[in-house]
């Protein structure tokens, strides 16, 4: 299978500061530099957030926070910094909103007659295979994606976190350990456990 | 050993699990791009608001002072002058004013005193000092 040419735009837009056109080298101001980072990261940045929230549009929402919070905060810093801190402050989102979750599942979950989230969204084999109206989840009829998401999903946070960035993002140690705010060797050791979890659980499909 | 390396399988179901991701990335329907695309553009527009120099916020509000400026001197200048006016009677008031405010001639006005007093009376009477 081939590399689809949007996943190539993170690499592009963190290595390039100028832009051929025609036949000069033309400089990009911040402005269009951040475009175009933005437009690289922001599609599997959506669907690593889906992944973890199970949700769209909680991750719609973590990914724009995302961006507007990096374009704020850390726009004037310098283009290479720019993923690890994305994808930080990405995951900073995404554990705030599962931890409201928690909270709000455990409030609703005391109440009578009501049941919190977690307990409504039963086999996530069910949740994925039943859901035929957000096109989102259509797209998870490929099986192998579909388990992957599970099985990502059982895991602990911060190994969904290495697994995410070095895996499915294609970052190094480094960068991963940045964008997590880790060690390199807290970065190599909850990636093995992944690669651990995920092997007993992909093995016969993977 | 260090304890973290890979075997062949893991390479394997790396490989496998980053196709597909970037397969369910290429498929993502028209709906999420989009708001991704709108989620972006905020993203950039609030990052060249908050470039922008402060003193650029104020440039509208110049343009529109300096337009009511010229506005004002446009409507006053045809027909009438823009200062007040002055009629006979009062050039002799700000003609005083200028001597006075020349600062240099006093006291020669102090020791010709009398004439111009006879120089005042003369033109009260109109012309009386030409026939005196």
């Amino acid at each position: 299978m081939s590399t689809p040419a949007t996943l190539d735009a993170p690499a592009a837009a963190r290595r390039v500061r100028t832009v051929r056109r025609g036949r000069e080298e033309v400089c990009l101001d911040g402005a269009e530099t951040l475009d175009r980072f933005l437009a690289g990261v922001e599609r599997p940045a959506f669907r690593i957030a889906q992944m973890a929230l199970r949700d769209r549009d909680e991750a719609l929402d973590a990914v724009q926070d995302a961006m507007l919070h990096l374009a704020q905060s850390y726009g004037a810093r310098p283009g290479d910094e720019w993923r690890p801190l994305f994808f930080r402050i990405l995951y900073n989102g995404i554990r705030d909103r599962q931890r409201r979750r928690t909270v709000r599942s455990r409030l609703f979950g005391l109440l009578p007659g009501r049941h919190g989230r977690d307990e409504e969204e039963g086999d996530p084999f069910e949740l994925i295979a039943g859901d035929s109206v957000d096109p989102a989840r259509q797209l998870m009829n490929d099986e192998a994606m579909a388990r992957l998401e599970v099985a990502v999903a059982a895991l602990p946070a911060r190994q969904q976190e290495a697994f995410s960035l070095r895996c499915l993002q294609g970052m190094d140690v480094a960068e991963t350990a940045t964008a997590m705010g880790c060690t390199e060797g807290s970065v190599k050791t909850h990636y093995f456990r992944a690669l651990q979890s995920l092997r007993s659980a992909l093995g016969e499909v993977y | 050993m260090n304890g973290h390396d890979l075997e062949p399988h893991d390479e394997a179901l790396e490989r496998r699990a980053r196709e597909a991701f970037e397969g369910s990335v290429a498929r993502l329907d028209e709906d999420t791009r989009s708001r991704l695309r709108e989620a972006r553009r905020a993203a950039v527009d609030a990052f060249e608001a908050r470039r922008r120099p402060a003193w650029q916020g104020w440039v509208p509000v110049a343009m529109a002072a300096s337009a009511l400026l010229v506005a004002v001197l446009l409507w006053r200048a045809p027909g009438e002058p823009p200062g007040p006016v002055v009629q006979s009677g009062g050039t002799e008031a700000i003609e005083a004013l200028e001597v006075v405010a020349a600062g240099d001639d006093l006291d020669l006005v102090a020791e010709d005193l009398e004439f111009y007093a006879w120089l005042e009376q003369a033109d009260f009477d109109g012309n009386a000092a030409g026939q005196g």
